[in-house]
């Protein structure tokens, strides 16, 4: 090959690959190494654990940290299960005009954040939301949705939920559709009902579905931003705040770029973590 | 084990009939293959027979028990599927206890049974193991020892043997004849594959377009095919037609010429024909009785085409001017080129007849296949 030819290649991929390092690779690797500066005053000093030490000391960093994972662990099971119900409903045979249903579930998902933020602040407005009123309605007291940390949590679990379950029901179809039918008829010629059908043969099979809607679900609720953001304000007090809207505050509003990097790449380990956990858990040689 | 009983069984899709009004009796313990070209509704036939279809018109009775509205886990039958259907998530084991487990049978039982089971299909080893790793072979057996665990009154099986390749579909078809033996089941097995259906089956229930064709024993379709379809249709190479016209009839004997033939021919019938001269026939002849035999009265004269070398027999294709080529299956070592002009000789008595509409006029049966068929089987029936 001629030393031309060998540089072809080279040359057919180097857009790409000089994009990919200018906005990525080197921003990936200068906001870690910012991590370990002390970036509050001019010039930024070397300082191995300045930003990380100071997560595990800093109580407000640790309550976004639990008010994230109450949202994970409130929202994200709940979520899935509905999918799967979503998912086993659109896969149903006696099921008509299945395109418009998968639309209508699917469709939150194109709607802006902003957008639907606003109507949520509506119709869950404490004094005079829909949501109350219909509460009161069927003889329901009024639930302070922004002025309890309860019911900011919930309402933030809610609006993730509307948004997020067609989203993860059109993937769980995909997985449901994927799981061939002879083994259906083969589990009726055992004897399977239905729902003997959904535990034992569904369930089983939709299991590498179900924990990558569940990875990707832990890792978006991780980065939670928009919605506590634009419902709540992160309130009342820091209730509904959460790590990555700490690392905003922390980066951008007080220019602490060093501790704002920790916590980003914090919220990074975290997810890595959360994820094995998930597949050594769920996983199973036959998924590998 | 029980018999399965079909009495005017239909099935269709929307305008379509897939099934038009099938009437067959398998006995109790039998070995029946339903054999028929793609799209001819055998597989459809038998999942009606197992519930995973409903049925339209008819009655379906399994054991003298009408099963049309009976759920096919009631029906005591069990499936091997084309494709296995083995439980991806489930061992071995567990694919064959699933069923059992929802019998609500004994633990002890059911270990018992798996134990049996896997013995004779030589499973054992892999009892604990997930069906991907297995080999299609072994794969195929789990599904077969599925069946076998629940101890059904009928197997059903579609084309089982249709994913493997072909040294493992000989080893498999030789260890379910083995296994019919051993289990002394009632069978009914689907498929495509004639060479399955000849070797394996007692009796053959041809199909095509949703009906039935022929039901017989494997050389009763190949000595005497009820009809054109069942003659081309069974045996291979595929048996050599020919138009022929009646030029005389003498009671039983039948004297037909035609164009591929270099004097008239005489058939022996086994009833008087009521054939008038002129009528117009279609002869044909299987592959293996067309050889290089001067004892035999009549040749056909023509030109190597092409000669497909098996090992142990070799098909000559022979141009003799007609738009077919005539096919003989003759020895691995027959000493002939392409282009070589040659001369094959057949006796008349080997010939079959068939009217214009595809009907078998009844002949009589030569000595070897009568032989073959016992003494009983003297004509088509």
């Amino acid at each position: 090959m001629s030393p031309k030819n060998r540089i072809t290649p080279y040359a057919f991929i180097a857009p790409y690959l000089i994009a990919f390092g200018c906005l990525w690779l080197i921003p990936i690797i200068y906001s870690f190494s910012m991590s370990f500066f002390n970036t509050r005053a001019r010039p930024w000093k070397f300082d191995m654990l300045h930003n990380w030490g100071r997560l595990f000391e800093d109580a407000l960093f640790l309550a976004t940290l639990k008010n994230t994972f109450l949202i994970i662990l409130v929202q994200v099971p709940f979520m899935l299960a509905l999918a799967v119900i979503f998912a086993v409903f659109l896969n149903s045979k006696l099921l008509f005009l299945k395109g418009i249903y998968r639309f209508a579930i699917f469709a939150p998902i194109v709607v802006a954040d902003a957008a639907y933020a606003v109507i949520f602040r509506l119709l869950f407005n404490d004094d005079f939301g829909f949501v109350n009123q219909l509460l009161n309605a069927v003889g329901i007291a009024d639930i302070a949705w922004t002025g309890s940390s309860a019911g900011a949590i919930a309402l933030i679990s809610i609006s993730l939920t509307w948004r997020w379950t067609g989203y993860n029901a059109v993937i769980i179809l995909a997985g449901l559709q994927s799981i061939p039918k002879d083994i259906y008829e083969a589990s009726e010629l055992d004897g399977a009902s239905r729902f003997t059908q959904f535990l034992y043969i569904t369930l089983p099979n939709l299991k590498p579905v179900i924990l990558l809607c569940l990875v990707l679900s832990t890792f978006g609720t991780l980065q939670l931003f928009t919605e506590p953001t634009l419902l709540t304000e992160g309130g009342p007090g820091v209730s509904t705040t959460t790590v990555a809207m700490y690392m905003y505050q922390q980066g951008f509003k007080s220019f602490n770029f060093g501790y704002g990097s920790a916590i980003a790449y914090f919220i990074v380990f975290i997810g890595l973590g959360l994820s094995l956990i998930q597949f050594k858990l769920l996983g199973s040689k036959s998924d590998a | 084990m029980a018999n399965v009983d079909i009495k005017e069984l239909r099935k269709n899709y929307g305008a379509l009939d897939v099934i038009k009004g099938i009437n067959l009796s398998i006995r109790e313990k039998e070995f029946t293959c339903f054999l028929g070209p793609s799209g001819c509704g055998k597989s459809t036939l038998l999942r009606m027979i197992a519930g995973l279809e409903d049925i339209d018109e008819g009655t379906l009775a399994i054991g003298n028990k009408v099963m049309n509205d009976v759920p096919a886990a009631k029906r005591n039958i069990s499936m091997v599927f084309q494709s296995y259907a083995l439980y991806p998530h489930m061992t071995v084991r567990q694919n064959m206890e699933f069923g059992l487990k929802l019998l609500k049978l004994p633990k002890e039982e059911i270990e018992l049974r798996i134990s049996e089971t896997a013995q004779i299909l030589q499973l054992t080893p892999y009892l604990d193991r997930l069906p991907k790793q297995l080999s299609g072979g072994q794969r195929q057996r789990v599904a077969i020892g599925r069946a076998i665990v629940k101890r059904p009154q009928v197997f059903l099986l579609d084309e089982p043997l249709s994913n493997l390749d072909a040294a493992l579909r000989v080893s498999m078809r030789v260890e379910l004849a083995r296994l019919h033996e051993e289990l002394d089941a009632t069978m009914i097995y689907v498929t495509h594959d004639q060479i399955e259906a000849m070797t394996l089956a007692d009796r053959v229930v041809v199909m095509r377009d949703g009906q039935i064709e022929q039901v017989g024993t494997p050389l009763e379709l190949l000595h005497s095919p009820k009809n054109l379809f069942v003659a081309q249709f069974i045996g291979s190479p595929k048996i050599n037609s020919f138009d022929v016209e009646v030029v005389g009839n003498h009671g039983t004997q039948v004297t037909v010429t035609g164009q591929a033939f270099s004097k008239p021919l005489t058939v022996e019938m086994a009833n008087a024909a009521n054939l008038s001269s002129g009528t117009r026939l279609t002869l044909c002849l299987r592959p293996h009785r067309l050889r290089n035999d001067t004892n035999l009265e009549h040749q056909i004269t023509g030109t190597v085409q092409l000669i497909e070398r098996l090992g142990s027999e070799s098909l000559i294709h022979l141009d003799i001017g007609l738009p077919d080529p005539v096919i003989s299956s003759s020895e691995g070592t027959a000493p002939v080129r392409r282009g070589d002009q040659i001369s094959l000789r057949f006796s008349a008595q080997n010939c079959l007849l068939f009217d214009t509409q595809g009907a078998a006029l009844p002949r009589k049966l030569p000595a070897d296949a009568q032989a073959l068929m016992g003494t009983d089987a003297q004509h088509v029936a």
